[in-house]
């Protein structure tokens, strides 16, 4: 499969903090890629450094190997959208015209969102079935529904790459199962590639064709979720005893040791 | 989203007409009375250069250099100040800011009361000082913003609060050393606001500034939407927040100081006006900067009329703006009290 996006000796620090070292992946095409690591690993800092809100001290990103640093702001937002992990209050604007600014990349400087603009934002929430969210006060919705209206607000951007910032951070059991399934959906009709940090190696397990593991500003494993995904990665990544349950031949689901638990 | 439409274009209309209305009868306000018959006989003597009657004469000429000049000047400025303020609540996604948050009036008020105890021909210089110090105090806090270069919102408040307190230090003790029987009243009076000394001169600085800056405004509204998701978003969507925010910031504080440097303190238009558009129209830049620059329009030929008309001798114009903002914007915080945003 073609390689989608590049990361290539990716390096990045807050002040004297380094916080990303020598990090290096490559996202194929229409694949959905997981980035795990603990509370503070750097996972956020990553996205932002792979759409060029962060400018990272060394190291390139390629878009079908295009490196992004000769591309304007706008430009990478025409190939690469990102939904963030926090949700600002802000003036209580329409869901819908909150999904509308996802076209910001290609509506001109001096232009206003025209009707087609809100067509495609529209078919957005219709893709997530949340379509009766248009009418409703962003700041008065659920956080899931808010996670769901910026979904939809990247969706409208239509890039071929998605960044998600914890994307089932706010959702309910149902809904996690039920957002990512739809992505993984996208990722195979729309030939979508996903990159997400997550904070569950179960829902990373189910849904992610590849997985980054990231401790210590450095990648400790990647590969494709089975070779990955075991038990001594899993324990080495989170420190914590894990233990692992087989479900099928692929699919494993993976418990911390009884004493996390608190049992004795 | 038609049914909005429509109701947004009908409220536009009718604001319209009100302000086309409200203009008209603040012509004829004031102690200089003018009937609506001797204004169109001024107007029309105007256009076809025929002679008016000795008694109309007094009145042709207050109405030429000074009535008439006023109003234009309170729709400039009513539209500059809510306008701006518009802007500035978006900029810093605040809806308890205003225009003077990063000190563009208290640098202005400073530079007046110092232009009025030096020597010399007060009137422009008066004007001159509080433009240059005001335009100095917005860039001083946008330097010291620059200096700390994290977080840059939260920092831009800090840093105005800093440059604001400062001169408002400046404007003590210019106010100590000046004499109190002739100089500090009249700092007091102008820190009070009042459009009775507005020539055409004013006119011709004021629209062209304002007038530009409202264009910007409006052309860049969209944009004005996205960023106030935050910059991390609007950098995801394409844009460059923080050049946009010193583009915005540099052009408000024109608007600002200029009206600041003609007619004193203004207060609450900046504050409440964008707040009842908002009411009014819901939160979308497309639609609520139109409908602002309409109400801060009505808003001062209101006030203006008001300072003029309530007793025979003129009330300035800030204290009426006070006055009734203070109670309009205690209703509005009521109103809005469900939209999740206050």
């Amino acid at each position: 499969m073609a390689v989608k996006l590049e990361c290539r000796s990716l390096k990045f620090k807050y002040g004297q903090t380094d916080i990303l070292n020598d990090i290096s992946f490559c996202v194929e095409s229409g694949s959905f890629c997981a980035i795990l690591g603990r509370n503070g690993s750097g996972k956020t800092t990553l996205l932002h450094c792979l759409n060029g809100v962060l400018k990272p001290c060394s190291g390139k990103i390629y878009i079908n190997s295009l490196d992004i640093a000769s591309l304007s702001q706008k430009n990478i937002a025409k190939k690469i959208s990102l939904v963030p992990q926090e949700h600002i209050e802000i003036f209580p604007f329409k869901v819908i015209d909150v999904v509308v600014m996802g076209r910001a990349p290609f509506i001109g400087m001096t232009k206003t969102p025209g009707k087609l603009d809100y067509k495609y934002a529209m078919e957005a929430l219709q893709n997530l079935n949340a379509q009766n969210l248009a009418k409703k006060n962003f700041n008065r919705i659920s956080g899931g529904e808010r996670q769901i209206a910026l979904l939809a607000m990247a969706l409208a951007q239509a890039s071929k790459i998605m960044l998600l910032d914890e994307p089932t951070n706010h959702l309910d059991f149902n809904n996690q199962y039920h957002l990512l399934g739809r992505i993984k959906n996208l990722c195979k009709t729309n030939k979508l590639s996903v990159v997400a940090s997550m904070h569950d190696p179960n829902l990373a397990m189910f849904f992610a064709d590849k997985v980054i593991m990231i401790k210590n500003n450095h990648v400790i494993a990647q590969g494709t979720a089975r070779e990955v995904m075991t038990m001594a990665n899993i324990s080495e990544l989170y420190d914590t005893q894990t233990t692992q349950i087989k479900i099928d031949d692929n699919k494993s689901f993976f418990l911390p040791e009884a004493k996390a638990l608190g049992k004795n | 989203m038609i049914k909005s439409m429509k109701n947004h274009n009908t409220i536009f209309f009718l604001l319209t007409v009100l302000l086309v209305l409200l203009f008209l009868s603040s012509l004829m306000m004031g102690r200089l009375e003018i009937s609506f018959s001797q204004l169109v006989t001024i107007i029309l003597s105007k256009i076809t250069g025929k002679e008016i009657s000795d008694t109309l004469v007094t009145k042709s000429l207050g109405f030429w250099w000074i009535r008439f000049p006023r109003c234009i000047m309170a729709v400039i400025i009513g539209t500059g100040l809510a306008v701006s303020g518009a802007v500035y609540q978006a900029l810093f996604r605040n809806p308890l800011v205003s225009p003077d948050i990063l000190g563009v009036s208290a640098g202005c008020t400073f530079g007046a009361a110092l232009g009025l105890i030096l020597p010399g021909d007060t009137f422009s210089l008066v004007h001159i000082l509080a433009f240059f110090f005001g335009l100095a105090a917005v860039s001083m806090a946008m330097g010291i913003a620059r200096l700390i270069s994290i977080k840059p919102i939260i920092v831009l408040v800090l840093s105005g609060m800093v440059v604001l307190s400062f001169f408002n230090a400046l404007l003590m003790i210019v106010k100590y050393f000046s004499d109190p029987f002739d100089e500090l009243p009249s700092i007091i009076f102008w820190i009070m606001g009042s459009l009775s000394r507005v020539t055409w001169q004013d006119i011709f600085i004021a629209l062209p500034v304002t007038g530009a800056g409202i264009i910007l405004f409006m052309l860049l509204r969209f944009r004005l939407n996205i960023l106030s998701l935050g910059d991390i978003q609007a950098k995801s969507l394409g844009m460059n927040p923080s050049a946009f925010r010193f583009i915005l910031i540099v052009i408000s504080s024109f608007i600002v100081a200029m009206s600041v440097a003609t007619c004193g303190q203004i207060c609450w238009i900046g504050l409440i006006i964008p707040h009842m558009a908002r009411t009014l129209v819901g939160p979308e830049h497309e639609k609520m900067l139109p409908v602002t620059a309409l109400l801060g329009a009505i808003f001062m030929l209101g006030a203006d009329g008001a300072a003029r008309s309530i007793s025979s001798a003129e009330i300035p114009v800030g204290i009426i703006t006070a006055f009734v903002g203070a109670p309009v914007f205690g209703f509005l915080l009521y109103k809005n009290r469900g939209s999740g945003w206050l």
